[in-house]
């Protein structure tokens, strides 16, 4: 690789990354990798791209920084190498409600040498399997598998028999609560030294995704309440429209005032704010029909939004995988500034379309390369021109910043990796092919 | 409307008590089962996949309607199966090795259903050797599902092994997940790709017939 980020810069990443927000051309199009939990990489091809670009002595571990996805640290050695632009900065603890502490070594089931949280309980089951403990704790029923084999974790549903009369939000919302003051201490530590790094900082601390449904089951919580089966929710967006309102209302006061505390403690330092990552896309197209969107999720983003842009200065950022086509009016609509990770692989998400119609005001942060087909099982050339052209598309005016879509996965050909870099370095600079 | 129509409609509207209550009443009338099956489930599932493919219902009212059907289905079985109505076939579905997700193939299974195929459920991670048992067992259709780019090669495994066991001609193999094309479906030798529940069910017909 002829060496990505090696190139003078003459503009600082954040200055690059704010340029690009503003729909202005900044010097060269930004670019993330890490900056969050759909932005990131799995820990196999992070040692394997360290290993590549000579960072690290064969068999260093990498640290798994997000063990549901099993997403690796982008350390800052990585960063500078491949000249990223954003840092994230989370909540202390995880997915599973324990924090990334007390490193320990594992090695997955690619072979892959590993530090994991020490709550994360490496002991396979009968089956081989790998299973996950809400808050680590072993004498409650698992909340999350990994396979035998597998590279990933799932949720393990955990659905007490629904009683129709007994229905109580409460038992939904026992995941969203007030920022405690550890968190909040984090958070200002962790924004103030993403910030020092003159880095754009992506912040995912208000716990404001409506109805996601990675977190439906409650894969932290030790005896999860209400609804938590992934149907079974899915069908209450149609049976019960009231209940889900009302965990809604519940969860977006929870969520406004976390983000006021975080406002209060570090004010503008943040770049970007993630807001959602519920996903309202499959492959073919959106989950749920516009009118759903309109009426019961799009007045909570709305508000969410409306706050953001009248007590701060953070840009609003909404991921959501697949065909959404059919939605981004109104979601653009309700006021997201970012829009992620543009699934140009789904059906009616036309890359051309898409800038010609958002491109004024969204910035599309992600669709750089596609990660059903080109990255894993294309050729280095079709990653190259892939690379190349989405720069051209998205990237004219400023409103991009580069991004694959969604995180990079494992078994990726490190060549690929290794192409797609070297191109993003040599097609970034403006004025754009 | 008559007793069908009532039915149909329930299912389409995913109220399940009702279509419930409509197999009951119409058993006690003295509807043929296999009647109330194809003019009341399956032409209300045929309508439900329809609502889908032209975007005017969306995965939750799918999921509402499908679970009225499962339900009423629950109450015809042992009419239909003491009538002797056959069922349309059997499809053995299962997401492959190493993947859990299963909203998707859920989906498709339930459309099957609705269309009158008997359903072996094989879940999640499941191992060739189940899919291989299940056409040992009499399945007519193998139906495989993945969502991640790391498992969907297991499809070709999977295929392979079939094959190896001497099993290939006894069932059609069908694939569907999120990172799933026709052209992939092909060069692994599968039999048929669908791009959504509803369409399986057409690639299901289409393969059973010939």
């Amino acid at each position: 690789m002829s060496g990505p980020g090696t190139q003078q810069s003459t503009m600082a990443s954040r200055e690059r990354v704010e340029l690009a927000l503003a729909h202005t051309e900044p010097d060269r199009v930004p670019l993330d990798l890490g900056g969050s939990a759909v932005t990131g990489m799995h820990v196999d091809s992070v040692y394997r791209l360290r290993q590549a670009l000579g960072l690290d002595a064969p068999g260093t571990p990498v640290k798994v920084v997000e063990p549901y996805q099993m997403l690796g640290e982008i350390a800052p050695d990585l960063l500078d190498a491949l000249g990223v632009d954003v840092v994230g900065v989370g909540l202390p603890t995880n997915f599973f409600g324990f924090e990334n502490e007390d490193w320990k070594p594992w090695t997955t089931f690619d072979g892959t040498p590993v530090l994991v949280p020490g709550a994360f309980k490496t002991e396979p089951d009968a089956n081989g399997d790998i299973l996950m403990y809400p808050e680590g704790d072993t004498s409650v029923p698992p909340s999350a598998r990994m396979p035998n084999g597998g590279l990933y974790f799932d949720a393990i549903v955990r659905q007490d028999p629904l009683d129709e009369e007994r229905l109580d939000v409460e038992d939904n919302l026992e995941e969203f609560t007030p920022i405690s003051p550890a968190a909040l201490a984090h958070v200002t530590r962790e924004v103030e030294r993403a910030a020092a790094s003159g880095r754009a900082v992506l912040a995912n601390v208000g716990d404001t995704a409506f109805g996601d449904i990675a977190f439906v089951p409650g894969m932290k919580l030790k005896h999860p309440r209400g609804i938590r089966d992934i149907q079974e929710w899915y069908m209450s967006l149609n049976l019960r429209p009231g209940y889900v309102n009302e965990v809604f209302e519940r969860q977006c006061e929870i969520g406004l005032r976390n983000l006021e505390a975080v406002y209060d403690a570090v004010g503008d330092a943040i770049t970007v704010i993630f807001v959602t990552g519920t996903d309202f896309g499959t492959q073919q197209g959106p989950f749920i029909s516009p009118k759903l969107y309109r009426d019961l999720f799009k007045p909570f983003h709305v508000r969410v939004n409306d706050w953001i842009h009248t007590n701060t200065r953070w840009k609003s950022f909404i991921h959501s995988c697949g065909s959404i086509w059919r939605l981004l009016d109104d979601m653009v609509d309700a006021g997201f500034d970012v829009l992620n990770p543009v699934q140009t692989s789904a059906a009616d998400m036309d890359p051309v379309a898409l800038k010609a119609t958002y491109g004024d005001r969204v910035t599309f942060w992600g669709g750089g390369v596609d990660t059903q087909r080109v990255l894993p099982f294309g050729t280095p050339d079709e990653v190259r021109a892939m690379v190349k052209e989405r720069m051209r598309i998205f990237g004219s005016g400023g409103g991009f910043v580069f991004n694959t879509i969604h995180n990079l996965q494992a078994r990726i050909p490190v060549e690929n990796i290794l192409a797609l870099y070297d191109a993003v370095n040599e097609y970034r600079s403006y004025p754009l092919d | 409307m008559t007793l069908q129509e009532e039915l149909r409609e329930a299912v389409v509207e995913g109220q399940a008590k009702v279509a419930v209550a409509k197999v009951a009443q119409g058993l006690v009338e003295g509807v043929p089962a296999g009647t109330l099956l194809r003019e009341g489930l399956i032409a209300a599932m045929a309508k439900v996949g329809g609502l889908y493919e032209q975007g005017e219902i969306y995965v939750p009212e799918m999921l509402v309607a499908a679970r009225a059907m499962t339900e009423a289905l629950a109450v015809l079985k042992p009419e239909l199966v003491s009538e002797g109505v056959p069922t349309a076939g059997t499809v053995a579905i299962g997401t492959v090795k190493g993947d859990l997700h299963d909203i998707g193939k859920n989906l498709v299974a339930m459309m099957l259903e609705g269309a009158g195929y008997q359903i072996v459920d094989l879940g999640v991670d499941v191992r060739a050797e189940q899919f291989i048992q299940a056409i040992r067992d009499g399945a007519d259709v193998a139906a495989m599902s993945a969502l991640l780019t790391t498992t969907m090669l297991n499809m070709q495994e999977n295929i392979a092994a079939i094959t190896e066991a001497g099993l290939r001609d006894k069932a059609r193999i069908i694939v569907g997940g999120a990172p799933i094309t026709a052209e992939y479906a092909e060069a692994i030798g599968a039999d048929g790709f669908a791009a959504d529940a509803s369409s399986a069910v057409r690639m299901v017909q289409q393969l059973l017939a010939t």
